[in-house]
């Protein structure tokens, strides 16, 4: 915009500059790329000193995604003319573009261009001052996709590099094969998880959290009883943790022991109450001791929290389950088609 | 070689390995690069009398030979005996002779393998065989002297496309014997699909849409009509593998139940006026207990809690837990699986073939599943999980099982499994067909406990009594041949006795009728035949 005033200053004294630029920007506003940069090519040729005449010049090859073109003539503008933002970002963003992202932070940080900065930033390795900049760029288009994509590679790269100063310790402690082996439980290597953690726990056996995730890897292979002895142990360690109270009864639950599976589902509720995923177990393992009543406010309890995901599915077909055996058969009829919808909208 | 002699004494609990002289089947599926789903699927095993003289014959379902890759229009070779499907009689004395040439069963038609199903569609009192494929199905009439001949095209029951198991039950009790058949997907040679990477495997059924199934109507005189549409089992499209009958709701008319491939299954009941509605998810039979779709192979329909009413149990997939349904009366099941113990007990297999059989004459039917997972390469894949399993027997003891130690038995890739008493001595043995492997057979070495096999006679019911439901004490049983997986099972109902000599036995005749007689002595084979 800056660009287009001065040249509207300039062709008032050169006649011929006018028609050109003119012609440059209808073109431009057209979508005719190639005419719009013939024409200020032109109106270069005949200004070589206005710095506006090398921004529009630029400007068009960036639309046209031609990053290489535009970077020459925005670098000449800003040799002309080192105060022109706009110039700055566009210089920025197509350094950026063809992988240039330490050249392209100073102009991106003239521009005051935080989105772009911070993938600059985050591209240049300096992903603490990434996250600060993309974090602000959140706070104008908080939905942004793109944004929301390049601050989630930030923080994942932050951790890593946290992660990889514990890996890198010699011998590893308890806390480097913990974590080796939640990122092979990750990759689905159960195996290799399971030997980092028995490993960690022979460094240190009162550690938090290994046997909650031993017991996980066990109930993702089908073992119960080795997962209930697992989360068992947790909550040994930890009686406050939630997620231990909810594996364990989770378990039991699997394992048959409906009265044993509801007192520690409680226990997690009440350690962490509200949690739809403990109160959905509560109200499946309720059901499974006969009190269907009880199970039936607590499924209600979690549809009041949920309404269209996994959890939510799973508590109309066990609302169902139980209208279905207190032979409440509209009920049930209404539960199983909420269920269906559910069901198939996921799919 | 005896039975006796020829048991391995590979002691399995109550059952042992057997390789009976004279059974030299070899399943052929032809596994290839390509993974063609077929290969993974197949075969049926079935047990029969087929010449009345008293001893379970053997009859096996072959694959086919395919390409790698397959060359269209397939060309199976089911005309080299390699990929014949056999028929062993038994001799007396426990070996076995391969009869199937001279009985008229080499000739299987191009088509690939899949299952077997017995019942004695003309009532003429001798056993007749219907062989399902992928491709068209065929019906064998048994004509007696100890042949059959392919009587599929007059009778009208070829169906087609890719069927699984199928089964012979009276849906309208009027005496003669109709044939369900399940199909499993709407797929092709032609249009298999890779799957898996990087590692090539068979694909998952979610690849593929679903097929109705087929019911046949029994129009006397050899002739047989399609009333898929008529009767409503043509309404809903599933994917359908397993198939057993019984009577769930006690209205008189047998009922259906499919199990189908990860998607719901299916409880087609029986209106009593030739139509049938699908329940499944009304009647609770439809999901796992957290409302998921699983992987259903094999079923098995009767009453393992000895309450009177027939339940439910379905093998699937690792990880899936083989699903266990109550019947709690009123049309209504609870799932079971883990306040029986059978999820904890199931949780890491992969199941096909299931009977619910008294295997120990305790007066409780045990559960019994041929294992195996579907790929053959999932270990590669899932490294916890495996490909070879051996059968399992789970002991019902008074409605809660346990495992037997099968430890001793090898792995194999389990696939059908059918039931009876093979060597005549009173206990339920059984027979597991093995993809790409020979056939396992096991027999039961039994116990102390007493027994009563009852071989019923139909007069205005259909002559095999097929749907007659039959009571010893707090148990019972309904005589089918069906259920399982691709297999079909003698006929003749069994009950263990536990330590009681005698029994009084009442017969529910599908034909209308009941019959009562007592003080039936114990360890024997009874003919009951239906009052006129």
């Amino acid at each position: 915009m800056i660009a287009e005033v001065v040249l509207v200053l300039a062709l008032q004294a050169m006649p011929e500059l006018g028609r050109h630029v003119e012609a440059g920007l209808k073109a431009k506003r057209a979508g005719d790329l190639e005419t719009a940069i013939s024409e200020f090519k032109r109106v270069v040729e005949l200004a070589p000193g206005l710095a506006a005449a090398h921004v529009n010049l630029g400007a068009v090859y960036l639309e046209k995604k031609d990053y290489g073109n535009a970077i020459p003539w925005l670098r000449r503008a800003l040799e002309i003319n080192p105060d022109l933002p706009g110039a700055h970002g566009m210089l920025g963003a197509a350094l950026l573009a063809q992988g240039y992202a330490p050249e392209a932070i100073p102009h991106l940080e003239q521009a005051r261009a935080d989105d772009v900065l911070g993938v600059a930033l985050l591209e240049s390795g300096r992903v603490r001052e990434a996250v600060d900049k993309l974090e602000a760029a959140l706070l104008q288009r908080p939905d942004d996709p793109d944004l929301l994509y390049y601050l989630g590679q930030a923080h994942g790269r932050l951790s890593k590099q946290v992660f990889d100063r514990l890996a890198g310790q010699s011998p590893a402690p308890a806390r480097a094969r913990q974590l080796l082996g939640e990122a092979q439980a990750a990759a689905g290597n159960r195996d290799a998880a399971e030997q980092h953690f028995r490993a960690a726990l022979a460094l240190r056996a009162d550690l938090r959290g290994i046997h909650l995730a031993l017991g996980e890897l066990y109930l993702g292979a089908g073992d119960y009883e080795g997962a209930e002895r697992e989360f068992r142990e947790e909550a040994r360690l930890a009686p406050g943790s939630a997620a231990a109270a909810h594996e364990l009864g989770a378990v039991l639950l699997k394992r048959g022991r409906a009265r044993d599976a509801v007192a520690e589902l409680r226990r997690a509720s009440e350690l962490r109450p509200g949690m739809p995923e403990t109160l959905l177990e509560l109200g499946k393992a309720t059901a499974a001791t006969g009190d269907l009543a009880s199970a039936e406010k607590l499924l209600r309890q979690v549809l009041e929290r949920e309404r269209a995901s996994e959890v939510a599915e799973s508590a109309h077909f066990q609302l169902a389950e139980i209208y279905r055996k207190l032979g409440r058969a509209a009920d049930a009829d209404r539960e199983r088609k909420l269920f269906q919808e559910l069901r198939k909208s996921r799919q | 070689m005896t039975w006796l002699a020829a048991a391995l004494c590979a002691a399995l609990g109550t059952l042992e390995v057997a390789r009976p002289a004279g059974v030299d089947f070899l399943h052929r599926h032809s596994p290839t690069a390509q993974k063609y789903l077929l290969e993974t699927m197949g075969g049926g095993v079935a047990l029969l009398d087929y010449n009345n003289d008293g001893l379970l014959d053997l009859f096996l379902v072959n694959g086919g030979k395919l390409g790698d890759p397959l060359k269209l229009p397939a060309d199976f070779s089911r005309r080299e005996p390699a990929y014949w499907n056999r028929l062993y009689r038994q001799n007396p004395g426990g070996s076995f002779t391969d009869v199937t040439a001279e009985a008229g069963l080499a000739e299987a038609g191009n088509n690939y393998g899949m299952g077997a199903a017995v019942g004695d569609y003309d009532n003429d009192g001798l056993p007749d065989l219907y062989v399902t494929n992928y491709g068209r199905n065929a019906l064998y009439r048994n004509h007696g002297g100890g042949g059959f001949t392919e009587v599929t095209a007059e009778a009208g029951v070829g169906a087609g496309g890719w069927s699984a198991s199928a089964g012979f039950f009276d849906y309208d009790n009027d005496g003669r014997l109709d044939l369900f058949v399940t199909r499993y997907l709407d797929w092709d040679l032609g249009r298999n699909v890779p799957c898996g990477a990087p590692l090539r495997s068979y694909c998952r059924p979610d690849k593929f849409g679903g097929v109705t199934n087929v019911l046949f109507h029994n129009e006397g005189g050899g002739q047989f009509r399609d009333v898929s549409a008529r009767s409503g089992i043509a309404a809903v499209k599933g994917k359908g593998l397993g198939v057993a009958f019984n009577d769930y709701d006690g209205d008189g008319f047998a009922d259906i139940f499919v199990a189908n491939d990860g998607m719901e299954q299916f409880l087609f009941r029986n209106r009593g006026d030739g139509t049938f509605a699908e329940r499944a998810l009304e009647a609770g039979v439809a999901f796992s207990d957290e409302g998921t779709a699983y992987a259903g192979m094999g079923v098995a329909f009767a009453d393992y809690d000895n309450d009177g009413r027939p339940d439910i149990a379905v093998t699937n997939l690792a990880l899936e837990k083989y699903a266990l349904y109550r019947n709690e009366g009123k049309g209504q099941f609870d799932y079971a699986s883990l306040a029986t113990g059978l999820a904890e007990l199931t949780a890491r297999s992969s199941g096909w073939g299931l009977g619910l059989h008294d295997f120990d004459n305790d007066g409780w039917k045990d559960l019994f599943a041929a294992q195996s997972h579907v790929l053959d390469n999932v270990e590669k894949i899932h490294s916890w999980l495996r490909y070879l399993e051996p059968p399992a027997l789970f002991r019902n003891v008074a409605g809660r099982f346990e495992k037997s130690d099968l430890a001793s038995l090898p792995g194999i890739a389990g696939r059908g499994a059918a039931f009876g008493d093979l060597n005549g001595d009173g206990h339920m043995d059984a027979v597991v067909s093995v993809l790409g492997g020979r056939p396992l057979v096991l027999l039961n070495r039994g116990g102390r406990n007493h027994w009563l096999t009852l071989r019923l006679v139909g007069l205005r019911s259909n002559r095999g009594g097929a749907g007659a439901k039959v009571r010893v004490g707090g148990q019972w049983a309904y005589a089918t041949t069906s259920g399982s997986y691709l297999s079909a099972s003698d006929g003749r109902v069994h009950f263990g006795l536990g330590s009681e000599k005698e029994a009084t036995v009442e017969v529910l005749w599908p034909g209308g009728g009941r019959q009562v007689l007592e003080k039936v002595v114990a360890d024997r084979v009874v003919t009951v035949k239906e009052a006129e």
